[in-house]
């Protein structure tokens, strides 16, 4: 898949934790495209909009909001694991010695990272 | 962030080439001749938190939430950071030092020529950590202590958070870190300025932060609790009041102010009062420099998620996600009509601030305290606490002449 792509999966799941996150795009004049001006958290559709409109009212003649979560994002140029290979489980930690109480719960490095983040695709990868 | 100590008990002693804001980790504020051209990035490396606060901007939490950068990530983004040219990277939270790896990766922003700084509640930093911090170069810690013991225990949720709070300072001091005390001012603690003051002096801090409190996270229920302007005013005003009277003592404690550029205008107009008009417009002169509020220029945050927000109290919008592409083309692109009318908002300013002779110092301070209490991004920031006589006329710097 990699090999094809070069892109990686980015998880939204939990980006909206607390709040849930909606994606923004706006149009700015008639016949414009719509362009994606980031994310706003709002508990509901209707709380987005009028945020949104806050934000962006005196500009956007459409406004578009898509839950955050429900946005398949893929990428080239994501944090994924697979750019760092380098120093991934090569007991860094033990340099600084110290960090040792928290490093004794087992969670090598790469399972932190499943465990947390929920993005085993891009860790799989 | 404005240091008062550098603008009224330090001026002779220029800026030597660094920045002004993001010199917030090094010995002495200091003062370019030219505006800082990239952002301080604050980073919320986590959302846990072991305390609760009642004005916690990043709605931190006891529990953990999926979603926080590993290592390797964090790694990546640093990376990121770096390669921009951010100058300083703050470690934030939620508690950073909840983070078991939080020590490596302080140590790899050195590595990459970051600067790397800390905000922490202060309640975890055994002598140990503080130690290894500084070994992996750390550069400033700065502990939030927001109240004397009772009152701090009940904004932070937790009683014994003072104590542990003050041995976690005590611990950066013993080990030699560069250490500061930042102070959130609210209804509820404001008596406990003067003694939170003298609490940093007895300890022999280095660095005193005065926090506006922002309407974002948790701020944003308890903007009843924030101080009336005119409160505020007479805040600011013993803190200057403070800082003097310590400075004429030998004490070389650096007093800097955060979150509401109505403070600039204040200290040009008590630079006059105190000493004088040619004072006042050098302090002006300086001020002018550093650019006035930061947000969406000058300071910039990621949440521990990824997400880039204009400020670190500004959570409810992002501006787009460092795990979706580099943080330098996130800030960078302003096809984004709210970070580019933020960028030229001395344009939009509406009310008040549209002809206020201070716009170029303050820049409206406060554009989400605007947006959450009017709903318009670009009206005058309610915590503005000048007088409509110091706001009108000329500016008082050094090309407009003497207005007196």
């Amino acid at each position: 898949m990699v090999e094809k792509a070069r892109r990686e999966r980015i998880e939204a799941g939990e980006r909206g934790n607390p709040t849930p996150q909606w994606e923004v795009f706006l149009r700015e004049e008639p016949g414009d495209p719509l362009r994606h001006v980031g994310s706003i958290a709002a508990g509901s559709e209707s709380e987005a909009h009028e945020h949104a409109s806050r934000l962006f009212g005196w500009y956007a003649v459409d406004v578009w909001l898509c839950p955050a979560d429900a946005v398949g994002r893929y990428s080239t140029r994501g944090l994924g694991e697979a750019e760092r290979s380098d120093d991934d489980g090569d007991g860094t930690d033990a340099d600084d010695g110290d960090s040792g109480d928290g490093e004794d719960d087992g969670d090598g490095e790469p399972r932190v990272y499943k465990e947390t983040a929920g993005v085993s695709e891009v860790n799989s990868l | 962030m404005i240091s008062i100590s550098k603008l009224l008990c330090d001026l002779d002693a220029e800026g030597d080439g660094l920045r002004y804001d993001a010199a917030d980790g090094s010995s002495k504020p200091q003062i370019t001749e030219e505006k800082q051209r990239r952002p301080v990035v604050v980073w919320n490396a986590t959302r846990r938190c072991n305390l609760y606060c009642s004005h916690c901007y990043a709605g931190a939490d006891l529990e953990a939430a999926p979603g926080e950068f590993s290592t390797s990530e964090a790694k990546t983004f640093l990376e990121q950071l770096a390669e921009f040219g951010a100058p300083v990277v703050l470690f934030s939270g939620g508690e950073p030092l909840v983070r078991d790896d939080l020590i490596e990766l302080v140590g790899y922003a050195a590595e990459l020529g970051l600067r790397p700084v800390l905000s922490s509640n202060g309640t975890l930093l055994t002598r140990e950590k503080a130690e290894a911090l500084d070994e992996a170069g750390l550069q400033y810690a700065g502990i939030s202590v927001d109240g004397l013991p009772d009152r701090n225990d009940e904004f932070r949720g937790e009683d014994g958070a003072f104590e542990a709070a003050v041995r976690g300072i005590e611990h950066c001091l013993d080990v030699g870190l560069k250490t500061g005390l930042r102070y959130t001012i609210t209804e509820a603690n404001a008596p406990d300025l003067e003694g939170v003051v003298d609490l940093l002096v007895e300890k022999g801090l280095d660095r005193f932060c005065f926090y506006h409190l922002d309407y974002g996270g948790r701020g944003a229920e308890i903007v009843d609790a924030d101080l009336s302007p005119r409160e505020k005013r007479a805040a600011i005003e013993r803190v200057a009041d403070l800082t003097l009277e310590y400075h004429d003592r030998g004490e070389e404690i650096e007093t800097l102010l955060v979150g509401n550029y109505a403070d600039a205008a204040f200290l040009v107009e008590y630079a006059r009062e105190e000493f004088g008009e040619a004072k006042a417009r050098a302090v002006y002169d300086y001020l002018e420099r550093n650019g006035g509020d930061p947000t969406g220029e000058r300071i910039a945050d990621v949440d521990y998620a990824g997400n880039v927000h204009p400020t670190q109290f500004w959570q409810g919008y992002s501006l787009g996600n460092v795990r979706d592409r580099p943080f330098g083309e996130i800030w960078d692109d302003e096809s984004n009509p709210l970070l580019s009318a933020l960028r030229e908002r001395e344009d939009r300013l509406t009310g008040k601030c549209a002809d206020c002779r201070y716009k170029s110092i303050c820049r409206g301070a406060s554009r989400l305290r605007a947006l959450a209490t009017t709903g318009d991004l670009f009206a005058p920031d309610p915590q503005c606490y000048l007088r409509d006589e110091e706001t009108r006329g000329e500016h008082p710097g050094s090309a407009a002449g003497a207005a007196d």
